[in-house]
């Protein structure tokens, strides 16, 4: 019997599967296996991850590597995804005019509006005058009462920001109830002598007059001219617990709408389109562009620079010339970032207009030939490059069980979506777009305003839950789990994501609601859009419904929740979708690598 | 019949009043309310028979310098977190803590 093996090198993983063949010529899967792929995808590095691999699979059969008589490899798409986010608006705000934020635990409730004075200078005050106290950290809770109450009598005292975290201390030892907002960090900032507002919501919700430009108007008296330009501020203050906002006559609020900048398609037809426009926009001029051969953007503006900036790490990558990098694709998406506000006093943030962008490369050859003959020194068994990922892809996707021609693959991996149409002729068709589970992660990072990567990789990963007690947690869905043993203290009251055997903390502080919406949200955006895209490409005469079946294969096949969404999204066309499942055992997992091993046996 | 007011029960043996105050304030601040009261007993039985004791299952002891808060159903010994001779900062966070797992929200550093 010869034994043969399938490797395809993906861009996270690498896949074998390893075949029989009997003298007679009859054929049997034996074993398969896959590990991380080493090193980027085409190059060199990657036969060790290879090697691991094959040892894996030959393990389970209990054959030595020696046994091998064949390696196939498989012509893997020369293209390359990555992605980059620019902020489309920008809001600036000048001389310090706003407080707004969430602090746990503000104190009183109501608003009021007096000129600003500090705590150490209270015995300064004027009878008459109505004043809002600031006290810094360096007194405590029982000095900022005492100092109160000795002056509420005389002083006309309307409202007090603390920098400590007690805003309940000091109200309950005052004797007179005003509004508290506390937990604000840089305090020092505050301008004395200024008039300025101050609201604190009631119990449960968010704050009425100060996200409203007239009732900042009301408040402090602005004329119609310096209530149009207090507006970005009533906008950013919307949803908080308690908020500041100061009068400053020489200060100045703007948004600024940056120089965003067009992008250019170069394909059929010369198209140009401004990234103001928004994502949809932008989408639709690509499809008007026709064939696109390149893409590029307006030098010196956000989106030239980010564009530039992936086609100079994709050289790197391809070690080849900046100038032979060509943009095949992108996939534009609209987004909302939080963006720290410059010259905030509590660390605001303003959630900014951004367009998301995933750019796809298409390089020369990678150099598999290369990968094959280093193999083939390394192990002394014979290794041949055979086949295009993408046909490979649908031979192996036609052993799941239930499927029939044509038929039509969606591989979704993490750089790009790719999609191919094999005809009941052999003819196939197909099409590689930007867009894939790196965007996703990209999307999913910035509108949650997550400090790391990792930690969105993770929320796209894996379903949450939020731990209510030290022995049970609500899950996503709504169903409680129960446990034996109590929950490490640590996870209390956080969101935890349930990775395989572990739980993973978010460190932020953000409602497990928001994050279900944002993720459900960015997987919609990238993947429905994309494979309805992709597939359009690919289908006879560009019609979807003339595709009987389509086969998810790929590392986001595997997701818990993208085979449903396009399930759904498809089911509109009439296409029989769902999860591949190759040679009815392997899962979406390893249809290339089977794929090589069928190709073998035509080939003969 | 004995009433007990939903607060969280702080058992103290000889405790450092300046770290007592911290803790208190702590709960204070949260808007939880609080009973002290004198016992005899270790710091793991101080604070587990607090937490026993609460109607809304927290509870602090203090021996000394040596503080720990418990959740009731969780075993004895078994403190949720434990400090010894700890700065103040650390038991206002205790304190906030003990009521937070009430109002179950996230805990604030202690260490």
């Amino acid at each position: 019997m010869k034994l043969i093996a399938g490797v395809d090198i993906g861009n996270s993983t690498t896949e074998v599967c390893i075949g029989g063949v009997e003298d007679n010529g009859k054929f049997h899967f034996l074993s398969s296996a896959s590990r991380m792929t080493t090193g980027t995808k085409g190059t060199i590095p990657n036969v060790h991850g290879i090697k691991a691999a094959l040892l894996e699979a030959m393990d389970k059969i209990h054959q030595p590597l020696s046994a091998l008589d064949l390696v196939r490899l498989n012509e893997a798409a020369p293209v390359i995804g990555d992605t980059a986010m620019e902020t489309i608006t920008e809001t600036i705000i000048t001389e310090s005019s706003m407080i707004g934020h969430n602090p746990s635990t503000p104190a009183g409730a109501g608003e009021a509006v007096g000129e600003l004075l500090l705590l150490e200078n209270i015995w300064k005050g004027k009878p008459g005058t109505a004043y809002i106290i600031a006290a810094s950290n360096k007194f405590s809770y029982e000095e900022v009462a005492a100092r109160m109450n000795q002056h509420i009598p005389e002083l006309d005292i309307r409202g007090l920001i603390l920098q400590a975290d007690e805003a309940v201390l000091v109200e309950n030892r005052l004797n007179r109830p005003i509004p508290i907002v506390d937990e604000v960090r840089h305090i020092s900032k505050i301008p004395e002598g200024k008039l300025a507002a101050i609201e604190v919501a009631l119990p449960g919700t968010t704050i009425r007059m100060l996200s409203n430009p007239y009732g900042i108007a009301t408040l402090l008296g602005l004329n119609a001219e310096e209530t149009k330009a207090v507006t970005p501020i009533a906008k950013s203050l919307v949803g908080k617990r308690s908020a500041v906002v100061i009068k400053t006559p020489h200060g100045n609020i703007r948004e600024n709408v940056l120089p965003a900048g067009e992008i250019t398609f170069h394909g059929d037809q010369d198209l140009c389109v401004n990234i103001d426009a928004g994502a949809d926009d932008i989408m639709k001029t690509l499809t008007d562009a026709g064939e696109i051969r390149d893409i590029d953007g307006q030098q010196d503006t956000n989106v030239g620079n980010m564009l530039n900036r992936i086609k100079t790490s994709m050289a790197d990558v391809a070690q080849s010339q900046e100038n032979h990098i060509r943009i095949t694709d992108i996939l534009a998406v609209d987004t909302l970032a939080p963006v720290e506000i410059s010259g905030s006093l509590a660390g605001e943030t303003c959630m900014e207009k951004a367009v998301g962008i995933a750019a796809m490369v298409k390089t020369q050859h990678l150099p598999m030939q290369q990968i094959a003959k280093r193999l083939e020194s390394e192990l002394h068994i014979k290794a041949v490059v055979a086949g295009v990922e993408a046909v490979m892809a649908s031979l192996g996707a036609m052993t799941t069980p239930g499927t029939k021609l044509p038929l039509a693959i969606l591989d979704m991996g993490g750089g790009s979506t790719d999609a191919a149409v094999l005809g009941p002729d052999g003819s196939v068709r197909t099409t590689h777009q930007a867009g894939a589970g790196e965007l996703v992660s990209m999307l999913i990072q910035t509108e949650l305003g997550l400090h790391s990567r990792v930690t969105a990789e993770q929320i796209k990963k894996y379903p949450m839950g939020k731990v209510e007690s030290l022995f049970h947690m609500r899950l996503e869905n709504g169903a409680m789990q129960f446990f034996e043993d109590s929950i490490d203290p640590r996870y209390y009251g956080h969101v935890v994501l349930l990775a395989p055997g572990e739980m993973l903390k978010v460190e932020e502080d953000i409602p497990m609601e928001r994050i279900l919406e944002v993720r459900r949200d960015a997987k919609k955006k990238v993947f429905v859009r994309n494979a309805i895209r992709a597939l359009r490409t690919v289908a006879p005469e560009h019609d979807l419904r003339k595709i009987p079946n389509v086969v998810l294969v790929g590392g986001s096949a595997e997701d818990f929740e993208i085979p449903e969404m396009l399930m759904e999204a498809l089911s509109e066309y009439r296409i029989v979708c769902g999860r591949g499942n190759i040679r009815g055992c392997e899962g979406p997992r390893n249809a290339v690598a089977t794929g090589l091993l069928l190709s073998y046996l035509s080939d003969r | 019949m004995v009433v007990n007011k939903p607060a969280i029960i702080i058992y103290t043996n000889e405790p450092d009043e300046d770290l007592l105050r911290e803790v208190c304030a702590g709960i204070e601040e949260e808007g939880v309310l609080y009973q002290v009261s004198s016992h005899e007993g270790d710091l793991d039985t101080l604070a587990f028979e607090a937490a026993k004791e609460s109607m809304l299952g927290s509870g602090v002891g203090i021996t000394g310098a040596r503080l720990a808060m418990q959740m009731e159903r969780l075993p004895k010994g078994r403190n949720v977190f434990e400090l010894n001779m700890p700065r103040f900062w650390q038991c206002r966070n205790l304190g906030a803590n003990s009521a937070r797992a009430i109002k179950k929200m996230p805990f604030k550093p202690v260490i």
